[in-house]
């Protein structure tokens, strides 16, 4: 596979900086083309043909995201991206205010660029799954203007940030309500959370983006990580849009605390009484 | 008695809402354009923007600080917050 490498140009602030030299770096040991996120602004046709042709490995410095947000913007959806600060603040350094890269920022970089890299020779070697999920067939529909919202009438329990789960035996699955793929509009990637994490209810199970907003994914039962949507993550984000409670869940877990959990959960009814007023006040 | 609650508890009575670090916001209003719920207002005058509604925001919602350059915008601790919110529960299921 061919990769090229869109990251911040670094010149607003320092996380910008270290952004830019993880992208040169991520160039580097993948063999990928770097494309300029000014020119790519400018003249995107520039770039038709690379973007096209090659995986892109989006490298955001800061929050306001520039580098995914001109990929949205050129309609493509990024094989892997990184947000440089918020890696900075996992690690636990601080950032000098300088555009000019030291040794410790630049160890920073290289550890990171090696994620990155380990990441894309990664496959999915996650055990098969235990259970049989047949998609639901039976649903509420509230309908707000143009907009028609669907709720699965059994099965499902949700928590009041639209995330919902769906247990069977110790496993549970976990994924999107119809309204907030909606309200979201065009998922265009999914950040999972690692195999094996530890989560708390309502906890965080990784980061929903759109071009519209990122979206943490609310976990709405604790539990260990089992399997995350590989078709999802790796090919298909937009399945979250076409099928949120069937082949766009996002998150497997094994359930650690579930009577009790579910109590702090809406029910199909429930929810639905809940989407109505949400829509509205959107 | 209140219609806006979160998991049964008054909305008003959880303390969940972005705080503006006004020494490192750049008053971009990234923030203010991405959030539905009108928490933040702008202002003329030095600060530019305030976080007018904290009860709009949606709890646990932290998308705002996701959009923030800066990284300006803090919330507060998610673990209390969810213990809160069970004493609360547990607390009003007493009384009934």
């Amino acid at each position: 596979m061919s990769y090229a490498v869109l990251a911040c140009n670094g010149v607003d602030k320092a996380e910008g900086a270290l952004a830019r030299e993880v992208g040169l770096q991520v160039a580097d040991a993948t063999g990928g083309d770097v494309v300029c996120p000014v020119l790519l602004n400018r003249a995107p046709a520039r770039y038709e043909k690379t973007l096209a042709r090659d995986a892109l490995i989006v490298v955001d410095g800061c929050g306001t995201r520039c580098a995914s947000k001109l990929a949205a913007g050129v309609g493509v959806k990024p094989k892997q991206k990184v947000l440089v600060s918020g890696l900075v603040k996992a690690s636990g350094e601080e950032l000098e205010a300088s555009l000019r890269l030291g040794p410790d920022e630049m160890a920073l970089a290289k550890s990171i660029v090696a994620d990155i890299v380990a990441a894309l020779g990664a496959s999915g070697t996650q055990a098969a799954p235990a259970v049989a999920w047949d998609a639901p067939t039976d649903f509420f529909v509230v309908v707000f203007d143009k907009f028609e919202f669907r709720i699965p009438k059994q099965g499902y329990r949700f928590s009041e940030n639209d995330t919902w789960v769906r247990a069977m035996g110790n496993r549970a699955r976990v994924g999107i309500s119809d309204y907030l793929q909606q309200q979201l509009t065009d998922i265009l990637y999914f950040d999972p959370p690692e195999l094996g994490t530890l989560v708390e209810q309502f906890g965080e199970l990784g980061e929903v983006e759109s071009s519209k907003a990122i979206f943490e994914i609310i976990a709405p039962v604790s539990g260990a990580v089992v399997a995350v949507n590989e078709a999802v993550v790796e090919a298909s984000p937009e399945l979250v849009n076409a099928d949120p409670y069937g082949e766009g869940w996002l998150v497997e877990v094994e359930l650690s605390a579930w009577a009790e959990e579910s109590e702090l959960l809406l029910d199909g009814p429930a929810y639905r009484d809940t989407v109505g007023p949400k829509a509205a006040e959107y | 008695m209140s219609e806006n609650t979160f998991m049964g508890v008054a909305r008003e009575k959880i303390p969940w809402a972005p705080v503006i670090d006004y020494e490192k916001c750049d008053f971009c209003m990234e923030c203010d354009e991405f959030c539905p719920h009108r928490v933040f207002e702008r202002r003329d005058g030095d600060v530019k923007l305030v976080v007018a509604n904290p009860n709009n925001c949606v709890v646990f919602c932290r998308a705002c600080a996701k959009t923030c350059g800066p990284d300006a915008i803090t919330f507060p601790d998610k673990p209390q917050t969810i213990k809160l919110i069970k004493d609360l529960r547990n607390a009003e299921g007493g009384t009934t």
